[in-house]
């Protein structure tokens, strides 16, 4: 797919005249579709050219005006724009656009600028941070990236520093989303990626199938592949909240898991998150120790492949329940994103028992 | 007997030869030229009919045949600005009815000259004496140059229906209302108010005559436009440019309009003219004739109902501001204050003292209301600035919310207001934003637009709105342009913040980086309403 590298002044004219040249060349009448404006943030060309190929999947399920912003570190490098117009859907009838921003050095600083001036007013602004740096670390460009956003969307697999960038990520998430002023949501993928355990767990501890086993769940084991850490950590963190529990003591022993301690309405709990080797970034399995019908049983959950989830009672002879789980891949995840834009109170509060949980280890 | 040509209910313009003073100028290079051309390619322009250029060219330009010197001047303005392409055999034919007459406007020798060069041109091209003059020079000079029509036999007295004179007024119209009067006064020693046409070009965007239509000529709009559906309205004009033009490469100043903008800033320059006159169109009651000045009453009598501003609601309600060094289009440009510094430098001249640190505004919003029936307790917010991060002019009209029960109970997302939206530019054309339903089967609603463009819709670029307001003159009919009531009644509006400033002696304003939306401070006007500035 072609890109024209256009002066950053002529992005709209550019747009325009590449929107004519293609209802010159389609017989079907071809209609501009824009739902929202897409911001991403890159930081290097190589992700970009990652994220340009999944734009054109994801603008098919939800049109937008994308501009992609690549903001290099390091050597400085002049802002260039650019521009292509691609008709995308079935009938190949639905035009989108896009904008690659490119820039490095002292110039990424200089970004905002241009994203404003290029931002289609009157249309929801959704901000796609797509780099491994949590939103609070990303200083001032990302405050000025949001300025006119009702949506930062992030993705909090692979943080370098999971502790720290989930105490603090849980502290911006106050700031971000107070009321007042110009309503705004932060959304993070991982999150997203969870609803399919979060529903089958909910599912396998309710009372009615499982009577008891709430109230009797005294360990929960989460076995992570690399990188996944804080995918294992928002849902244990969920779950206690769910389970009412409150945080006594963390440990971390790096590389290897994290480990608290836990009060809960009658004695005590115990919650690891523990990584494996190697395999997917992502919770391959999930052991809860409860006990059911007064047996001592484990409740196991696991990914039975990339497409299915299924849970079963160990020490208890019964068919596993399964749960089929809808494509998560990175366009489907933004795709779906996109037009989902409530603020999900079980995240926020989610998210403010792992603060705690990360305090607990910090200390 | 006159043999009608056109059934069109509209005037048609009439044979004249059209003055413009300050041909050699900008506006006439970028503007009035290519605008006439434009007009001469779609056949709107009387077939008798030619352009008589007025005034001193730049030092040196002047080639031994004037009337060659604005025809090449011409060509050049329309091969840079005019929206349709230079076409040859158009250009050819356009170019026999360009002619110069090189003079000072305070030489009555000149005016001899031009007067006997125009009573050649009446025989040359049949035309029965009639004249437009296009006043494109410095508001200092209108009154010389109105004096010395006057005395040199040029103003035609108003009984004479097809030997008309009629003149263009440029703004800005005096800058303050004493000015403003004066200027009024001294046009008014040589001609009528009936001769005397007040251009404000944003009435000619055919966005702004389109507010009439959609208002009028549709059933579904008037019944709601009023307090009781009306949460707000807000006005903005957005412009990308800064004062001054730097070479790319050498960084030396190429251009300036701080001569004219310092000391006059954006209240005066915008918001006092263009915003209230489109004010004026947005919430005008119904006129009950379409005739000029059935339509300049009502317009009127939205000025009139302007809610004074005290000294309280000045400080409170109306914010300005002026840009500093920011970032416009990848490239750092420099802020007001040193725009100011480099023009003077440029052209040799000490800064004046009170240029030092300039406290000329660059942008300026506010919050005002309309005490009449139909607006009551509706605020109206303007915003007009320099150096903002796009060129965009709109005027939107947002509904107030449904009630609180269906969707609007508890909803996940706040519902996002309807929303008219109506582009002056630069794209024109107007948007709906409403709330629809996404697929599915969970109930989640999602704003969407529905957009109407005129290029994109009617084919071709819209004509300029100088074109439509010459052949508006030339056709005798005043709709669009101002009357002097109008004029003296906005600058009585404004005159109480130009007066406050003054007094108050502030010696830093707001600041914002260029490329922003203006000062965080316009927050306050709209933020503690509960609502907030649009994004453009």
């Amino acid at each position: 797919m072609t890109q024209y590298l256009v002066p950053l002044r002529d992005v709209e004219r550019e747009l325009n005249k590449q929107m004519k040249a293609l209802q010159g060349t389609e017989t079907i009448h071809l209609q501009r579709a824009r739902m929202s404006n897409l911001v991403i943030f890159c930081t290097n060309l190589e992700q970009s050219i990652e994220v340009f190929e999944q734009v054109v999947a994801i603008t098919a399920m939800h049109p937008t005006r994308t501009l992609l912003l690549v903001g290099e570190p390091g050597a400085e490098r002049e802002l260039t724009a650019r521009v292509t117009v691609r008709p995308v859907g079935s009938k190949r009838n639905v035009c989108v656009e896009m904008v690659t921003l490119h820039a490095g050095g002292s110039v990424v600083d200089r970004l905002p600028f241009a994203v404003r001036s290029l931002l289609i007013g009157d249309l929801p602004v959704n901000l796609w941070w797509q780099t491994p740096t949590p939103p609070p670390f990303a200083g001032s460009l990302l405050y000025e990236l949001s300025e006119n956003a009702q949506q930062i969307i992030y993705d909090s697999i692979g943080w370098p520093d999971p502790t720290r960038g989930v105490s603090a990520t849980a502290a911006w998430l106050e700031q971000v989303e107070r009321p007042g002023g110009r309503w705004r949501v932060a959304s993070d993928l991982n999150w997203r990626r969870l609803k399919y355990w979060r529903r089958l767990l909910a599912q396998s501890l309710a009372e009615a199938s499982a009577p008891g086993a709430i109230e009797a769940v005294d360990e929960i084991v989460v076995e992570h592949g690399p990188h996944a850490v804080v995918q294992g950590w928002l849902l244990v963190s969920w779950l206690s909240r769910r389970l009412n529990w409150r945080v006594q003591t963390g440990r971390v022993t790096p590389g290897v898991e994290m480990c608290w301690q836990f009060f809960k309405a009658h004695g005590q709990a115990r919650i690891v998150v523990r990584r494996l080797d190697d395999g997917p970034a992502e919770i391959r399995r999930l052991r809860i120790s409860t006990r059911l019908e007064g047996k001592p049983v484990s409740l196991l959950v696991e990914a039975e492949s990339p497409q299915r989830l299924s849970m079963q009672v160990e020490g208890i002879d019964t068919a596993p329940r399964t749960v089929t789980v809808p494509p998560r891949s990175a366009i489907d995840l933004i795709g779906r994103q996109l037009s989902d834009r409530e603020r999900d109170p079980m995240f926020r509060e989610s998210m403010a028992v792992a603060q705690v949980m990360a305090q607990s280890v910090e200390r | 007997m006159a043999i009608d040509s056109t059934p069109s209910r509209s005037l048609m313009p009439q044979p004249c030869q059209l003055v413009i003073f300050g041909a050699a100028g900008d506006l006439s290079w970028r503007k009035l030229l290519p605008a006439v051309y434009n007009l001469n390619v779609d056949g709107a322009l009387p077939s008798h009919f030619a352009v008589v250029g007025f005034g001193l060219p730049a030092e040196g330009s002047l080639t031994s045949d004037p009337d060659e010197y604005l025809r090449n001047r011409a060509k050049n303005g329309i091969q840079r600005f005019s929206r349709q392409p230079l076409d040859e055999s158009h250009w050819n034919d356009f170019a026999r009815s360009l002619f110069f007459v090189p003079g000072s406007f305070n030489d009555a020798r000149a005016y001899a000259q031009l007067k006997a060069r125009m009573e050649s041109l009446d025989q040359q091209f049949g035309i029965p004496g009639a004249r437009v003059y296009y006043l494109a020079v410095p508001p200092t000079l209108v009154g010389m140059c109105v004096k010395q029509l006057k005395e040199a036999g040029l103003v035609r007295p108003t009984d004479e229906p097809h030997a008309f004179t009629r003149v263009i007024v440029e703004k800005p119209i005096g800058n303050d209302l004493d000015s403003a009067r004066q200027v009024i006064a001294n046009v008014a020693h040589a001609f009528d108010e009936s001769q005397t046409y007040r251009i404000d070009h944003y009435l000619g965007k055919e966005t702004v005559q389109n507010l009439l239509v959609l208002r009028f000529a549709n059933s579904i709009f008037e019944p709601l436009w009023n307090n009781k559906y009306i949460d707000h309205v807000q006005i903005t004009v957005s412009e990308e440019e800064g004062l001054v033009q730097y070479d790319p490469e050498t960084g030396a100043v190429t251009g300036t309009r701080v001569g004219y903008y310092e000391g006059v800033g954006a209240l005066r320059d915008m918001l006092q003219n263009h915003m209230l006159q489109v004010l004026c169109v947005v919430a005008m009651e119904p006129p009950w004739s379409l005739a000029p000045d059935i339509v300049r009453d009502a317009k009127s009598g939205v000025l009139n109902c302007l809610r004074p501003l005290t000294l309280t609601d000045i400080d409170r309600n109306v914010i300005r501001g002026q840009y500093i060094e920011g970032d416009m289009h990848g490239r750092r440009v420099p802020g007001y204050r040193k725009e100011v510094r480099d023009s003077f430098a440029a052209i040799g001249k000490p800064l004046p003292q009170e240029s030092v640190n300039s406290t000329t505004e660059t942008f300026v919003a506010m919050k005002l209301f309309i005490d009449n029936w139909r607006w009551s307790g509706v605020p109206f917010y303007l915003r007009t600035g320099k150096r903002l991060p796009k060129r965009a002019s709109e005027v939107a009209i947002q509904f107030k919310d449904v009630p609180q029960v269906l969707f609007n109970q508890n909803p996940e997302v706040p519902l996002e207001p309807t929303v008219l939206s109506l582009r002056v530019q630069p794209e024109e054309g107007m948007a709906m934003r409403i709330a629809s339903k996404l697929p599915g089967p969970k109930v989640r609603i999602y704003p969407v637009q529905m957009e109407f463009n005129y290029s994109a819709s009617l084919g071709g670029t819209p004509p300029e709105a100088y074109e439509r307001l010459i052949l508006d003159v030339m056709a005798g009919d005043a709709t669009l342009f101002l009357r002097r009531d109008a004029v003296e009644t906005s600058w009585k509006f404004v005159m109480p913040i130009l007066d406050h400033w003054k007094n108050s002696r502030v010696r830093d304003l707001p600041e914002y980086q260029c490329g922003t939306w203006g000062p965080i401070e316009a927050d306050r006007i709209i933020v503690p309403d509960g609502r907030c500035w649009r994004t453009l």
